[in-house]
């Protein structure tokens, strides 16, 4: 089995190999007798770490003990406080010595050719991959891949070998995607006619969102169809499926009502936000801003595939301030709207309210059984639309053309089938590979022509060489080129790249830098932008322990998490566009926040609408990854925060240092919110105990600084002790607030090292040590995801050589980025 | 109120898809305890086999998340335990289960470790093991192959919790929508509907025997480290290839008729939705579609609809010791509890086709999750209970040692092997068996 780099420092103190062997009962090192035998020799070593299971040198056995006395010691966590104090020459005197031992380690031959990892692609580079191959712009608007197996992660990765399996279901998937595609691509028969639709508001129906399938779907009125409910789809009764693939053209006459109209603490939407109008159309979606009372036309054309759901929704994160967020219940703020702003109106219409409730009893006046007729809420109309087709402005259609040519037949397989190929397995192509696949289309002729090489091309993509990435047939240039491709774009390389490559184009670090620069500009990287920080973060998780609903109303409310995993992406495609040295993504003061977030981080000056902004924290306690909400929420429990997990993530995701995970035997004691002690003070009485305290004491100080941040990454002055008993009578707003107890956010690391809260542990993290170790732990997640595959213990040179570059490149982004994809690992 | 199912029809007489007549339940029970026809059971084996001898069934119900132990264990053991308030709605077959308290898997503590329930091994460690890290229900499906229309069926409410895993080490996913089930399991397909999937399978499988020569080419090539993870890919086309054979012949025959509509009029909750599919295992049992079934209750359901639950399962679990999120809590367990509870009284009612006892004697139900306790994140203690199947029920049971230690779940799932007719005395990190007699 291969030994990971992530394992090893997990093993760190605890660790107890077997007795290796070791130059007698004398530690021989003289710098390691020096500062290290205090403590760490004789029956009883602290730590359970004893300098003799080092040995003479680093081999496959010690080698992951020797990392992990580096790390320790580059985290000048050893020689702890309380023991010997080493002067700065002392201790790069003893970094030199390990790196020394390190680098005698000699990794065995198999490791050392280091053997590209084979891996199923994941489904989002199936999409793409297709898309690509069949030089369309995407899958398709009748959701071809919905039923694909979906994919694990491991550890936030979607790109990891060995959590992407393979089963006969997940082939059976991909047989039925890529025909449902393929269909949809390439068409047969005749010419279809084209249709005409003229749609009224009436003829356009407001899905229900109950449960219950048999409420009927609400119509329009005759001067237009209202949105009201967002999260209702709408749809046109005339075209609710799309019948036939082709071209669409659609033109809907619409408008935006009544913005501002309704206070926007009541509905949650932002008087400066705009109305918008969304259409859906499976996987693709358009957004259209529409201008207040002005009505306008907006225009699509669209490749629909037959069977595609064409629908219609206001895009909104408002309108579930009222109640339990239920639609109906927000009709209430009709009877704000009209106390507050017309009251003669509002105590006529009270006189009109007339129903009675179930029990024969009057309904409060501000109940919303009576404003419903009343709604002015802030909504998209529709007043008419015109649907066409499907047009072909030939036939077939052009992009079957530049498929399969002008007139395809089964003798020119061959032809037709290897331009196809090349793209779809990434590499030139033999007559002889192509054979069997030329015979295949042979023997469904009786299908007809074209639909029997339909065949031949639905084998091409379930082919082993489309599916798996990195096969060993691929030349290394060809291999290059698809690793290159596939990091940055999560798809085939384009024929540009392929020969800019053959070309020798990329051979140089500068080519490679000038290269990642151009396609973060254009776009053509936003696959890598998004999907690469998504992963590292595991911004995946951020509601696996979402706040609590009911103290956390705003969170939920609003759907924050949505605004808080935005932030994290808008920040680090900032930082990758203008190519900021990469400690500025952990501390920077500043970040991008809207309003939903401003809330949150308890900012008055901040942006005021749903739009994010640039916004640089004066109090210094945020700014940068480590304020971000993202990371506090999907780190803290859902009524209370835990230091740990908060530490955990710092350092596995921040310093690249992964503890181990406490002993099977150890009974965790619940969390007990009603209890009048603090985190901290819990965690002090489990640290008394010898055998947490060796781990915890390096784990702890991580995350103490982060207390401030409640659940919900909300700042906080003191924990508040929710009291059950008098929670469960008490109205929602009233309960648990029995007590306050004041937040310590100070620690001491064992360096001695210590910090009284956020802004010295940020000072702290920015040290030159952490920086260096930030950017290590960038280098090796992006190895992790362009690899597949965590970086192994025995790559650790060459990791520090890629640190190195990026340090003389001030650590940025772009030649950090340059300088792994130029490195010997990538490659 | 009628019953869900309805009675069979001849599958010679080729029925119309949808929409079913309704009959009565009586009429179906009729058939049953009268002389069995033939039509009704559907599989491959003869109706003589499975008059002999009757087949054992598996039934598996999971969680992601564990129980709270003070509302799941009783507090007193032996065959005379008293109730405990989440089995409450068991207490009808209080003689005929077994409650297991501490048995695990010798798991650390933390998320992610219960998808090992079924195989006591997590995925980063299955290569160590022959059968990777195949779960318990995936083995029995092996073990009845071909001999049932469908080797297992798995299902759920949107979502997994990652219980079933194949020989491969793949997980195998659940159906998660019942009327999915509904059509996977009992849609007849008209016959032109019929032709046109022929003709599929068909192509399907010449594109299959294209590609399949590829995938060995390039095992040969590949370096070691990957070797393993090529195997799956031959391995899924062999498998693919074979099922595509087997649906082939299946497609000829007429699946058995149900009707779950009622299931979905008005507000369906997700107290019908589960109904829904419990009573589809039920039948899919009783006609003898399958032999194996799993049911799972995700963490990312919306339990809000029982009666007095307002927070997200996995908020419940970190409760902070609340009384009142605790008691959301244990409603959730309480309900998932309830719903097997029915399909339990439901299996009892039906009197095994061409055997002894109701359907229930002769299956092997097990209730509980890889996790101990969410609000502990302790994977110790996991809630354990086995019912039916024809055992020598023994109440509750403490399974530790004489020195106190936790038995090993490896070991009750040895016992529940032996009893599915898998002559083996080892599984996983088993290191005996659990004392569990059958008659």
């Amino acid at each position: 089995m291969q030994k990971h780099l992530a394992s090893t420092i997990s093993t760190v103190l605890l660790a107890i190999l077997p007795c290796l062997k070791s130059s007698g009962d004398e530690v021989e090192h003289k710098t390691l007798k020096e500062f290290c035998a205090g403590c760490h020799v004789g029956d009883e070593p602290e730590g359970e770490f004893s300098l003799l299971d080092l040995g003479e040198s680093a081999d496959e056995d010690s080698l992951e003990l020797w990392m992990a006395s580096l790390e320790r010691v580059e985290a000048e966590e050893m020689p702890p406080e309380d023991g010997i104090q080493l002067t700065e020459e002392e201790r790069e005197e003893l970094i030199d010595f390990l790196n020394e031992k390190i680098d005698e380690y000699e990794p065995p031959a198999e490791e050392a050719a280091r053997p590209q990892v084979v891996r199923r692609m994941n489904n989002r580079e199936f999409a793409n991959s297709i898309a690509d191959v069949l030089l369309i712009e995407d899958i398709g608007t009748h959701l071809p891949a919905a039923d694909l197996i979906g994919d694990s992660l491991h550890h936030g990765f979607d790109t990891h070998a060995a959590t992407l399996g393979f089963s006969k279901f997940h082939l059976e998937q991909y047989v039925e995607a890529v025909r449902k595609i393929v269909d949809a691509t390439i068409l047969t028969g005749d010419r279809p006619d084209s249709k005409r639709y003229l749609i009224r508001p009436t003829n356009i129906l407001g899905a229900t969102t109950s449960q219950n399938t048999k409420r009927p779907a609400r119509p329009g009125r005759r001067d237009g169809f209202d949105f009201l409910d967002p999260r209702s789809l709408a749809y046109f009764d005339d075209f609710e499926t799309t019948p036939t693939t082709g071209w669409y053209s659609i033109k809907i006459e619409c408008v935006g009502l009544d913005r501002g109209r309704y206070d926007e603490e009541w509905t949650g939407i932002y008087d400066a936000d705009p109305i918008r109008l969304q259409v859906i159309m499976g996987d693709r979606k358009r957004l259209f801003d529409l201008p207040d009372k002005e009505t306008t036309e907006i225009e699509l054309d669209e490749w629909l595939a037959a069977g595609t759901r064409f629908r219609l929704k206001h895009p909104t994160d408002g309108l579930r301030l009222q109640g339990n967020g239920n639609f109906k219940f927000q009709n209430r703020i009709t009877a704000f709207y009209y106390k507050k702003y017309e009251p003669q109106r509002y105590k006529e219409l009270a006189k009109t309210f007339t129903k009675k409730r179930g029990d024969g009893r009057q309904r409060q006046t501000d109940d919303w059984h009576n404003w419903v007729d009343y709604w002015q809420g802030p909504r998209p109309r529709i007043l008419s639309a015109v649907v066409e087709g499907p047009i072909y402005k030939s036939w077939p259609p052009k992009r079957q053309i530049a498929l399969l040519g002008e007139e395809p037949t089964i003798d020119g397989a061959s032809s037709i089938l290897r331009p196809i190929a090349e793209r779809a397995w990434r590499r030139s192509i033999s007559e002889e590979e192509l054979k069997p696949f030329v015979e295949l289309v042979q023997l469904r002729k009786e299908l007809g022509e074209i639909e029997a090489l339909k065949e031949g091309i639905v084998a091409v993509l379930i082919s082993p060489e489309f599916l798996l990435l990195n096969q060993p047939e691929l030349t290394p240039e060809q291999r290059f080129a698809s690793k290159f491709s596939y990091l940055l774009a999560s798809s085939t390389p384009p024929r540009e790249l392929n020969e800019s490559i053959t070309d020798g184009e990329l051979d140089s670090f500068e080519e490679i830098r000038n290269e990642v620069q151009a396609q973060f500009q254009s776009g053509k990287a936003d696959a890598f932008l998004r999907a690469f920080p998504f992963a590292w973060l595991e911004l995946n998780d951020i509601n696996f322990m979402a706040p609590d609903p009911d103290y956390f109303k705003h969170y939920h409310r609003k759907l924050v998490s949505d605004d808080m995993v935005e932030e994290v992406l808008r920040f680090f495609r900032h930082a990758a566009k203008e190519n900021l040295p990469l400690p500025e993504l952990l501390s920077s003061d500043y970040s991008f926040i809207n309003a939903d977030l401003a809330k949150i981080y308890g900012i008055e000056d901040g942006p005021k609408s749903s739009t994010f902004e640039r916004y640089a924290f004066a109090d210094r306690r945020r700014g940068g990854l480590l304020g971000m909400g993202a990371f506090l929420t999907s780190t803290a429990d859902s009524l209370g925060t835990s230091p740990i997990h908060r530490a955990v993530y710092v350092m596995e995701n921040f310093l690249g240092i992964h503890p181990k995970p406490p002993p099977a035997d150890v009974e965790i004691s619940e969390p007990d919110v009603r209890q009048a002690k603090t985190i901290k003070e819990i965690l002090e009485a489990h640290r008394s105990d010898k055998s947490c305290a060796s781990c915890h004491q390096g784990i702890d100080p991580y995350g103490y600084a982060f207390e401030n941040f409640g659940p919900d990454g909300s700042w906080r002055d003191a924990y508040t002790v929710r009291d059950s008993s008098d929670a469960k009578n008490a109205p929602a707003n009233r309960r648990g607030r029995a007590a306050e107890i004041p937040i310590d956010a100070s620690a001491a690391f064992a360096s001695g090292e210590n910090y009284r809260g956020i802004i010295e542990f940020r000072e702290i993290m920015n040290s030159a040590a952490r920086q260096r170790l930030f950017v290590r732990c960038f280098v090796e997640k992006l190895l992790t995801y362009a690899n597949g595959e965590e970086p192994k213990v025995s790559d650790y040179a060459e990791i520090e050589k890629l640190v190195d570059i990026s340090n003389e490149h001030d650590y940025r982004i772009i030649e950090t980025i340059a300088a792994v994809i130029d490195s010997p690992l990538f490659r | 109120m009628g019953e869900p199912w309805q009675g069979g029809g001849s599958p010679s007489h080729i029925q119309p898809v949808r929409p079913m007549p309704h009959f009565d339940r009586r009429t179906i029970l009729r058939g049953i305890g009268g002389a069995l026809s033939l039509p009704l059971l559907e599989s491959m084996t003869s109706a003589g086999e499975a008059a002999s001898a009757p087949p054992t069934r598996f039934l598996v119900v999971g969680n992601p998340f564990g129980a709270h132990p003070k509302h799941f264990f009783p507090k007193d053991f032996g065959k005379d335990f008293t109730i405990s308030s989440t089995l409450k709605s068991l207490e009808w077959l209080k003689d005929r289960m077994t409650v297991i308290s501490r048995t695990d898997h010798g798991m650390i503590s933390g998320h992610g470790r219960e998808i090992s329930f079924l195989s006591g091994v997590l995925p980063s460690e299955a290569q160590a093991y022959a059968e990777k890290n195949m779960s318990l229900d995936q083995l029995f499906a092996r073990h009845i192959g071909s001999q049932v229309r469908y080797d297992s069926v798995g299902a759920s409410l949107e979502a997994g919790i990652r219980m079933s895993w194949t020989a491969n080490g793949v997980e195998k996913l659940p159906i998660s929508d019942p009327q999915e089930l509904f059509d996977h399991l009992f849609l007849n397909l008209t016959p032109e509907e019929k032709k046109t999937r022929r003709n599929l399978l068909l192509r399907n499988g010449s594109i299959l025997d294209t590609v399949g020569s590829r995938f060995t080419s390039l095992a040969g090539t590949s370096s070691n480290s990957d070797r393993g993870r090529l195997d799956q890919f031959q391995t899924s086309v062999r498998e693919l290839e074979v099922s595509l054979q087997e649906r082939t012949t299946w497609l000829e025959r007429d699946k058995p008729k149900f009707d779950i509509s009622r299931y979905m009029q008005g507000d369906s909750t997700i107290e019908d939705r589960y109904d829904a599919i419990f009573d589809m295992i039920a039948y899919a049992f009783q006609t003898d579609l399958t032999r194996v079934a799993s049911v799972e209750f995700p963490a990312e359901l919306n339990y809000t609809s029982i009666d007095g639950v307002n927070r997200s399962y996995h908020g419940c679990t970190h409760n902070g010791k609340q009384e009142n999120v605790t008691s959301e809590l244990v409603r959730i367990e309480s309900f998932q509890v309830s719903r097997l509870s029915r399909a339990l009284k439901q299996l009892d009612s039906i009197q095994e086709p061409g055997g002894e006892g109701s359907l229930l004697d002769h299956t092997i139900v097990l209730f509980g999750s890889g996790m101990g306790y969410g609000g502990t994140h302790s994977n110790r203690n996991l809630p354990i209970l086995v019912a039916g199947g024809g055992f020598q029920h023994r109440g509750h049971v403490d399974a530790s040692d004489s020195s106190g230690k936790s038995m090993p779940l490896c070991n009750l799932y040895v016992t529940l092997m032996q009893r599915f007719g898998i002559e083996r005395d080892k599984f996983n990190t088993s290191s005996g068996s659990f004392d569990l007699q059958f008659s």
